[in-house]
């Protein structure tokens, strides 16, 4: 019987590092202050202790650096966990992202691969200075051959480390900020993945699908709650997994309620809801009985601290969107 | 505040091909220089067909060794099977020693992804051409860690051009090398070309080998014409980090006697006169008069090593000619371990534009 | 805090002497409790204690310089870690969302059983209009896509022929409504109109004080019915349903407060709804709430009839042509102007003998000269 624990995200996952250190050997953690301080979110604490700087490396002040050494430890058969301190220093990733750990498994038709996760908290909402609070998963999700995977609760974030730690691809896994110690929870210690390239769907409902990630499952879920009040019954879906898309169950959904709300905290603009939007029109425009709203951050550089939470979408945004799919007169 | 450090220095053969000062005791084995020099004339001509496939439209654009092979036959040599190459895109001399096949590399340049999956012994593990610059030094300092990690006996050998010097990778990974101590060797073919920039516009640093003192790492230069001194020292830097002792930079100073890639004009931007001056170091001719010194080499041999090596050389260009057409379905059968089925339209749509065009169809 | 530091003692003062101490490790503190006296360059200062708590460790003694920021009381307890290293993290509050991560993989068993029902939106948009139940239509487009003229074929019903609108819609529903719930019973009399004056050939006016007068002798007919809760209103005034027939169909716009308003008023309430309803005028406000109703076919034609009583009324009155017949006066033959009455009542709520006895009524008003 596994053990169960009532732990924050950032414990859950703490909790799948050790475990999948402990049942996989190849797999190590590497990035800065992991070792000994644990990570600055406190993600990696008691591994150095466990395991040694021989799996658990604190490495120099370089993000480049990170993200390429793991693409050769993981060319190499091991399955390397990188923390990028916060998605706003993960840019000088991108190079060794974009350019090699995407395609490395192309590139040598599948010669070489590239099971490595690069983790890093992300979002705004904890009232950090700037470039603490980014959410440009589109970017990481546009690129071929990388997952992009997002947790929206500690349990599920267990599961779908250990899952990403066990693909033989490139995942980035993007922890909310926001989410990591708001939420308790049952975890049980039992070293099962959750599926990657699937969806969750937290609510079933009849008559609009609302459709998130991340941090704003929080509003979508309590926006449900509200609308409940009023007689209108939501389904909610988690996304979890951004890229691959598992477009089947938004459609499934859709198809029954034939109404759609996708909540995202990134930047409105060529956004992942653009993403989901336009397959839910192109599959179901003869089942939708309004438009598919997005409710999304602000197109602008996001505040800092004094103004963040006005760019994050709210409870009452979503009810708007909400309603203004039933309101759609024919 | 002038530097004041001393980086070492090796040439044991000058210009002409005559030893300075005392050989090393391992120079003392026929076999070895004649797999050298036969290698590296291998290199030369190889190199020159590519250049005339592209010429004739046949591959893609190339990037030629030509003037360096000294450089990637001995570091190509010094390396075991055990250990893994990073390198970057100017190494068909050391893919060569590693045992890559001629049509592999006439594959890669050609814009066949099968090029990178090569299934040579030595090589399986290498990683395949590197074109952002430096990008692979990280992946080096990876494999290295893999190796310190499970605590095996193996190295990782990278290479990168004097240009790649300057770029933030290159920096990084020195400096992770050296304060993780891994088990790399930084092998850097300065041929004093940075496409049309040149060596002293890249850098105020006296020697590249210099950036390996902020790195806190052991750096040298060698002759990167002498086929001996490439050898003697990437060999001793090998068995080095083998041996736990740490990291390694060698600059290799060499020449590009060739243009950039052949997209590039040389005479663009360096002159007629100094390209003639470096013809006059070149590696081959040195090493040839050694041989002929040493009564290893004659002219006759040199025939027949032609007529040899023109041989294997259009062996492999008619087996590149001859392959199949790649396989339609590899950029989704290989973007990840399994597709996941949400992609499966989109595959059939390729296979069939893909079909379209193989079926001479334009749009 | 774990590790209370020598604070800016202000005035860019940086140094100060330990003078005495007043408290020693071990000793329990309250917030602003005296620690230490120390002296800077200008003054000797009090220290108060920033936090209750107990004191574990004192740094320097009597006489020692310590700088500002330097560590100066150290009190018990773990370090707080506030796990993070910008900013500050929401942490779940007390035992709060302790429920257990509630979540099904995939699509609901709902969804995965859902078939869309797939219209293009202006065939959407036509089934709104006409009334018509998409998930009730096979549609003829692509995969069973449901066209515009899938959705006319539906509201033309399956003969062919053409859909039926608005006005002759609305009978169709509520006559079909009200045979459904009434019980109708309809009795029939003559009223002698001999007495009129002559030329008095509109029996409008006449017929709706009369109806007004029968509700007050039987206001069992003047009732708001209704069927399922078994319930029935007394209405305070009689507001007569008048049916007028028009091009476009039937309408009943309603006559208010009938037993209150003298001949001429009522004339020209009648006329003004009558206009408003031939120009389609007409408030939908003043085509409800009728109490009792009547229908005047004798402008058209006809002599009995049974007219349907529409709920949550309970009765409906009907006049057909008014005509000359011979009758018996005395043992004698005469001929007279009669106006034939019929009067359906709902037997849910009436009873046949309040039926004869309103009847009686109204043929008694009727029949008075004025």
């Amino acid at each position: 019987m596994a053990e169960q624990n009532t732990l924050c995200m950032v414990e859950a996952i703490n909790l799948a590092l050790h475990r999948a250190m402990t049942d996989d050997p190849d797999v190590v953690v590497l990035g800065e202050d992991v070792g000994p301080n644990g990570g600055v979110f406190r993600a990696t604490l008691g591994l150095h202790e466990r395991f040694g700087f021989r799996r658990v490396m604190d490495t120099p002040l370089a993000e480049t650096l990170i993200t390429g050494i793991a693409v050769g430890m993981a060319a190499q058969g091991l399955r390397p966990v990188a923390e990028i301190q916060f998605m706003g220093f993960i840019y000088p990733g991108m190079e060794q992202l974009v350019s090699h750990a995407s395609r490395l498994r192309s590139r040598t038709r599948g010669r070489l691969s590239c099971p490595m996760v690069i983790r890093t908290p992300h979002g705004a909402g904890i009232h950090a200075p700037e470039h603490h609070g980014e959410s440009t998963e589109a970017m990481l999700a546009h690129v071929p051959g990388l997952r992009v995977v997002i947790p929206s609760s500690p349990r599920r974030a267990y599961g779908l480390l250990l899952a990403a730690i066990a693909d033989p691809d490139p995942v980035i896994f993007l922890e909310p900020s926001r989410l990591y110690r708001s939420v308790r929870q049952p975890v049980a210690d039992d070293g099962q993945p959750l599926p990657l390239d699937t969806c969750f769907t937290l609510r079933e409902g009849s008559d609009l699908t609302l459709v998130s990630w991340g941090a704003a499952l929080k509003e979508t879920l309590e926006a449900a709650a509200r609308l409940a009040e009023e007689g209108i019954d939501c389904e909610v879906i988690d996304v979890a997994t951004l890229k691959p898309l598992d477009a089947e169950t938004v459609l499934a959904s859709v198809s029954k309620t034939g109404r759609c709300v996708v909540v995202h905290e990134a930047a409105r603009s060529y956004g992942p809801g653009a993403e989901i939007a336009a397959l839910v029109q192109e599959q179901l425009f003869h089942a939708l009985q309004a438009p598919v709203q997005r409710v999304t951050g602000f197109d602008c550089v996001i505040p800092y601290a004094r103004q963040e939470m006005a760019y994050l979408p709210d409870v009452e945004s979503i009810c708007r969107a909400a309603l203004r799919t039933l309101e759609q007169a024919s | 505040m002038p530097l004041t450090v001393q980086i070492p220095f090796t040439r044991y053969l000058d210009d002409q091909g005559q030893p300075q000062g005392d050989l090393p005791g391992w120079v003392d084995d026929p076999p070895l220089l004649l797999q050298l020099y036969r290698q590296m004339n291998l290199v030369r001509l190889f190199d020159q067909k590519c250049v005339a496939l592209q010429r004739t439209g046949q591959i893609g654009t190339y990037a030629s060794t030509l003037g360096q092979e000294a450089v990637g036959t001995a570091l190509g040599r010094a390396m075991t099977d055990a250990d893994v190459l990073i390198p970057y895109y100017r190494d068909t001399a050391t893919q060569l020693q590693r045992g890559v096949q001629m049509q592999d590399i006439l594959l890669y340049w050609g814009g066949d992804e099968r090029g990178s999956a090569w299934s040579a012994p030595a090589a399986v593990e290498d990683f395949p051409i590197c074109v952002p610059i430096a990008t692979q030094a990280c992946h080096a300092c990876g494999v290295a860690a893999a190796f310190r990690i499970r605590q095996q006996p193996r190295v990782a050998v990278t290479t990168c051009g004097d240009g790649a010097t300057s770029k933030g990778d290159f920096l990084e990974s020195l400096n992770l090398a050296g304060v993780w101590q891994l088990p790399v060797v930084f092998v850097v073919n300065n041929n004093q070309w940075a496409i049309s920039v040149p060596r002293c516009l890249q850098s105020a640093a006296p020697t590249l080998a210099h950036k390996a003192l902020a790195a806190g790492i052991p750096g040298e230069q060698v002759d990167g014409n002498d086929v001996l001194a490439v050898y003697d020292r990437v060999r001793t830097a090998i068995e080095r980090a083998r041996a736990g002792k740490g990291p390694t930079l060698i600059e290799c100073v060499t020449y590009r006697l060739g243009d950039h890639t052949t997209s590039d004009d040389a005479s663009r931007y360096r002159s007629a006169e100094e390209l003639s001056e470096a013809w006059k170091r070149e590696p081959l001719g040195r090493l040839q008069r050694f041989l002929h010194q040493q009564g290893l080499w004659d002219e006759a041999q040199e025939q027949r090593l032609h007529r040899e090596l023109g041989e294997q050389i259009n062996a492999a260009v008619e087996a590149f000619r001859a392959l199949a057409e790649p396989e339609s379905s590899a950029p989704f059968d290989h973007l990840y371990q399994q597709l996941p089925a949400g992609y499966a339209p989109q595959r059939d749509q390729w296979l069939e534009r893909a079909g379209r065009l193989a079926g001479g169809e334009h749009g | 805090m774990k590790q209370f530091r020598l604070p800016d003692l202000g005035e860019g003062l940086q140094e100060a002497e330990i003078i005495e101490w007043h408290v020693q490790p071990g000793d329990t503190v309250e917030v602003d409790q005296l620690l230490v006296s120390v002296e800077t360059a200008k003054a000797i200062v009090e220290v108060p204690s920033p936090r209750a708590g107990v004191v574990s460790r004192c740094f320097g003694a009597p006489g020692d310089l310590l700088h500002v920021g330097s560590p100066l009381v150290e009190f018990e307890g773990p370090a707080e870690d506030s796990g993070t290293v910008v900013g500050s993290l929401g942490q779940a509050a007390g035992h709060s969302d302790l429920a257990a991560d509630d979540f099904i993989i995939g699509a609901a068993p709902s969804s995965r059983a859902a078939r869309a029902v797939r219209a293009a939106p202006r065939a959407r948009q036509l089934a709104e209009r006409l009334g018509v139940a998409l998930d009730t239509l096979q549609g003829s487009g692509t995969d069973g896509l449901i066209t515009e003229e899938d959705v006319q074929r539906a509201a033309a019903g399956p003969d062919g022929g053409e859909a039926v609108r608005s006005v002759r819609r609305s009978m169709a529903r509520n006559m079909a409504r009200a045979h459904a719930e009434v019980v109708p019973v309809t009795l029939v009399e003559d009223a002698d109109l001999h007495l009129w004056p002559s030329g008095q050939r509109d029996p409008m006016v006449r017929l709706a004080r009369a109806i007004a007068r029968a509700c007050l002798a039987e206001p069992a007919l003047n009732v708001a019915f209704d069927g399922v809760r078994m319930s029935l209103v007394r209405h305070q005034q009689v507001d007569l349903g008048v049916a007028v027939d028009t091009p476009d169909g039937l309408f009943v716009p309603v006559l208010r407060d009938v037993a209150n308003r003298d001949a001429e008023d009522l004339r020209a309430g009648l006329d003004r709804l009558r206009a408003d309803v031939l120009n389609r005028s007409i408030p939908p406000r003043e085509l409800m709430g009728a109490t009792i109703t009547l229908s005047n076919y004798g402008t058209l034609f006809g002599r009995y009839a049974s007219p349907v009583v529409v709920p949550p009324q309970v009765a409906i009155v009907g006049a057909g042509v008014i005509r000359d017949q011979v009758v018996a006066v005395d043992g004698q033959p005469v001929v007279h102007r009669i106006l034939p009455l019929s009067l359906t009542v709902d037997h849910r709520a009436v009873t046949g003998g309040e039926a004869a006895r309103f009847l009686k009524a109204l043929v008694t008003d009727l029949q008075l000269a004025e």
